[in-house]
């Protein structure tokens, strides 16, 4: 056998593997982007069902006004930096402000939850609870979609600094992926919605 | 383990099922050869060990032919879809406007586990009457221009034992078995096994009914291949078992990291652990299905270990948390601590918020006092029985009365008229509860052929009826059984069916029995036409291929074939019969609420099928 077929056939392979390892990489990046926007629908979800949770609130609670415009405030702010990062997914800055809006609504929502402990009959509520279930999974798909961006882009960054796939990565120029950090000490903690019904 | 690792560790298995299956084929083949050849040797007939002779030639063809349509019916069977698969064990599936609660968080979970394991949502579907706690998922074959469907069934006991948290880890183990490949390993697993137990059928085939009638080569080689499929099909159930096993550890481990909580999971297995119960499944079908399920009940014996589908409860807990034991009891006390707490405050108001299990007491519907002193005199509970079937219409009520007079004498029927008057109430409200109260009068008083004269007096009464509806039909199957008789063909037919029960494949072969009972369900509903013919063939696809036209109760000559059906599904195994009540409540439930009419034929008809109904 003539070195020269072996070289070709070596080539040959090389250029195979490559392009296996770039459409890997590109099956994991698009997935990390499919988990992006997975986070965005469910915090869309999540600020659709906050004005019924405000307005069942309402009828019980006259006093607490301040509270409800307060979360009614932070929602709508959140829901538009929402649409606005969802339509431009690929600006940091958009992303960090859905997360400090959100982390506001995060606490309006657990001083507005605070204030219903007082309400037995608000909780007992039949609507109520209905609502308090949808809120919980909501809570849950948001926290769970974060998560399973993480676990995507875990996987897409460790796919992407592993040995052979590094080369084509740099080649290709295939940047890092970002987790989904908040600077926020707010955020990170527990909702606390979505334990007390 | 990456994903890479799982694609070659399945790549691995499904070579090594291949080789497994043609080692096999190859096998039946040798030794099929050799014992023919020995045999023709050992008769004398040829010296040559190595020449293939025809008969051998033959009959390994055949064999192997047969290995084939084996593999090929079980492909079939697992390819017919996971959805009718399920409906076929009475599950039903749980749709968006369900109202019951439990219900509405499975769905929730459900929709948040899919999106942490970004698995697309499979249906899910609840077994409603079975108590065991347990789940499994079944993969459907991929349609054309449909993405593959999976179906996931839970029980109704895990529904009720289950809170939020112990739930959601049960379906993220569900879906760790789907993220995993598991179901089509499985299958696969199932049709070589399939496979190899043709070998055994055809083993059998060979040594016919009679093996001392004549003696012929035959008797032997089919002996020797029921041998080889025996041996063969042990291999593969214990290869089947042992990798099943494997797959549990990883189900779990999946389960961990969709919801990244582990106590959930280990305190689900420890509830099931806690449950004194030996079978994980009661329905039909717990073989095939023990491999798919969340758990597999208890084993006691070592060789039952081995045969195991799952691991060993405890063995799982300990993989999953170690320190399981330890947090499970301090959680308790501080449970136990809070409980205290709440009854000193005395507010109980705490204790009916959360996911906590509400149990609906089942009512037991109960005659007034009144109604019950009556009902205890014979001649008024005979009264009583006939008075139920009186028409609404005029005209057929006054033909009701004569045919009455006729029957016994007129003050009988002025009787009739009283009592309908006194009890028209209960008449309308709680058929069942008169049927119950008056029935039980006339047994303790009245002996077996008076109670079957009874009977068949007012058979012949209310079918001659012009306006006789399956309603009346139900009251009366009822009143027969209360009255402890039995049908008159039941006899025969309960002697010829096998102890162990029949298989549900039957269904096929009552298919028109069942179309007709079916459609009579369907038009008591009360719903549209259209959706009326919709829910006919949905429910009917169920149980068998073909399909009937739909009937209807005006038809004349009706009430004969009712008859005969009503007596089909009446000596159908249990299962089978509260799957079929199982779908003609949901077919009531349909248009969202149950009318007192659907309600009461519903209570009827689970009556005198002998199945209890859940209130719903």
């Amino acid at each position: 056998m003539s070195s020269g077929l072996i070289i070709t056939l070596i080539g040959v392979f090389a250029v195979l593997a490559g392009v296996a390892f770039y459409n890997r990489l590109i099956t994991l990046k698009n997935r990390t982007f499919n988990g992006f926007s997975q986070i965005e629908v469910q915090l869309q979800r999540r600020y659709e069902l906050i004005p019924n949770l405000v307005n069942t609130a309402k009828a019980y609670m006259s006093h607490e006004a301040d509270t409800l415009k307060a979360v009614t405030e932070a929602r709508n702010n959140a829901s538009e930096k929402c649409e606005a990062a969802a339509k431009n997914p690929e600006d940091a800055s958009l992303v960090s402000a859905l997360a400090s809006a959100d982390s506001v609504l995060t606490d309006a929502m657990g001083r507005l939850n605070v204030v219903m402990e007082n309400y037995p009959d608000l909780k007992a509520d039949a609507q109520m609870r209905d609502l308090g279930e949808e809120l919980a999974s909501t809570e849950n798909r948001v926290a769970y979609a974060r998560q399973a961006y993480s676990d995507s882009v875990m996987l897409y960054n460790t796919s992407r600094e592993q040995f052979p796939a590094v080369i084509v990565a740099n080649l290709c120029s295939f940047r890092e992926a970002d987790l989904f950090q908040v600077e926020d000490p707010v955020m990170k903690q527990a909702v606390k919605v979505s334990v007390t019904w | 383990m990456n994903f890479f690792d799982q694609q070659s560790a399945k790549r691995r298995q499904s070579l090594f099922l291949l080789i497994f299956f043609i080692a096999a084929f190859i096998a039946t083949g040798i030794v099929i050869h050799v014992v023919i050849a020995g045999l023709s040797i050992f008769l004398g007939e040829s010296t040559q060990m190595f020449d293939l002779s025809t008969p051998a030639v033959t009959l390994i063809g055949l064999v192997w032919v047969m290995i084939f349509l084996g593999a090929l019916f079980r492909t079939m069977d697992v390819k017919s879809g996971a959805a009718k698969l399920a409906m076929r064990f009475g599950a039903v599936q749980v749709s968006d406007c369900s109202r019951d609660e439990n219900e509405q968080q499975l769905l929730n979970v459900v929709a948040e586990i899919s999106i942490a394991s970004s698995t697309p949502q499979p249906d899910v579907y609840v077994l409603r009457r079975e108590t065991s706690i347990n789940a499994f998922v079944l993969g459907s074959a991929p349609r054309v221009n449909q993405e593959r469907r999976h179906v996931l069934v839970i029980t109704q006991g895990a529904l009720d034992h289950f809170d939020r948290d112990e739930l959601k880890a049960v379906v993220a183990h569900e879906y760790g078995h789907i993220s995993n490949g598991d179901i089509t390993v499985n299958m696969n697993l199932l049709i070589a096994l399939g496979g190899l137990m043709a070998i055994d059928e055809v083993g059998r085939l060979l040594v016919g009914k009679n093996p001392d009638n004549n003696f012929h080569p035959g008797v032997i080689a089919g002996c020797l291949l029921r041998v080889l499929g025996s041996i063969g099909v042990f291999f593969g159930q214990l290869i089947r078992c042992a990798f099943s096993r494997q797959r549990e550890y990883l189900a779990d481990a999946c389960a961990l990291q969709f919801t990244r909580n582990p106590y959930a999971l280990a305190s689900a297995l420890n509830i099931i652990k806690l449950q004194n119960e030996e079978l994980a499944l009661h329905s039909i079908h717990e073989q095939e299905l023990a491999h798919l399920c969340f758990q597999s009940g208890k084993t006691k014996r070592w060789l039952d270990r081995l045969f195991a589908s799952h691991p060993k409860l405890q063995n799982r807990i300990d993989a999953i948390d170690p320190y399981f034991g330890v947090k499970h009891h301090k959680a308790r006390k501080a449970k136990m601590h809070m409980d205290e707490r709440v009854s000193v405050s005395g507010g109980d108001a705490l204790s009916d918020i959360g996911f906590g299990v509400t149990s609906e007491p089942i009512v037991e519907s109960v005659l007034s006092d009144g109604a019950q002193i009556m009902l205890s005199d014979t001649p008024n509970s005979m009264a009583v029985l006939f008075a139920i079937f009186i028409s609404d219409d005029a005209n057929n009520r006054r033909d009701y009365f004569n045919a009455a007079a006729f029957a016994f004498n007129r003050k009988f029927a002025v009787r009739i008229k009283e009592l309908s008057n006194i009890l028209s109430d209960e008449m309308h409200n709680n058929q069942l509860a008169l049927i119950v109260q008056a029935t039980k009068t006339i047994c303790a008083s009245a002996s077996l052929e008076d109670r079957h004269r009874l009977l068949v007096k007012l058979e012949g009464l209310v079918s001659a009826a012009d306006d006789f509806n399956l309603m009346n039909y139900a009251s009366l199957q009822l009143i027969r059984r209360k009255l402890k008789l039995e049908f008159p063909l039941i006899k025969t037919m309960a002697e010829d069916h096998s102890a162990q029960g029949r298989h549900v494949k039957k269904f096929d072969s009552m298919g028109s029995e069942f179309a007709l009972l079916l459609s009579l369900i369907v038009e008591s509903s009360g719903a549209s036409e259209a959706l009326q013919n919709q829910e006919f063939v949905r429910v009917l696809k169920c149980y068998t291929a073909s399909s009937y036209p739909r009937r209807s109760k005006k038809e004349k000559g009706i009430v004969l074939e009712v008859s005969a059906a009503f007596q089909t599904l009446y000596v159908q195994p249990k299962p089978v019969r509260e799957a079929f009540l199982q779908h003609c409540i949901e077919i009531v439930r349909q248009d969202g609420y149950i009318a007192r009419a659907e309600r009461a034929l519903l209570d009827l008809f689970a009556a005198s099928l002998g199945c209890q109904q859940k209130p719903a």
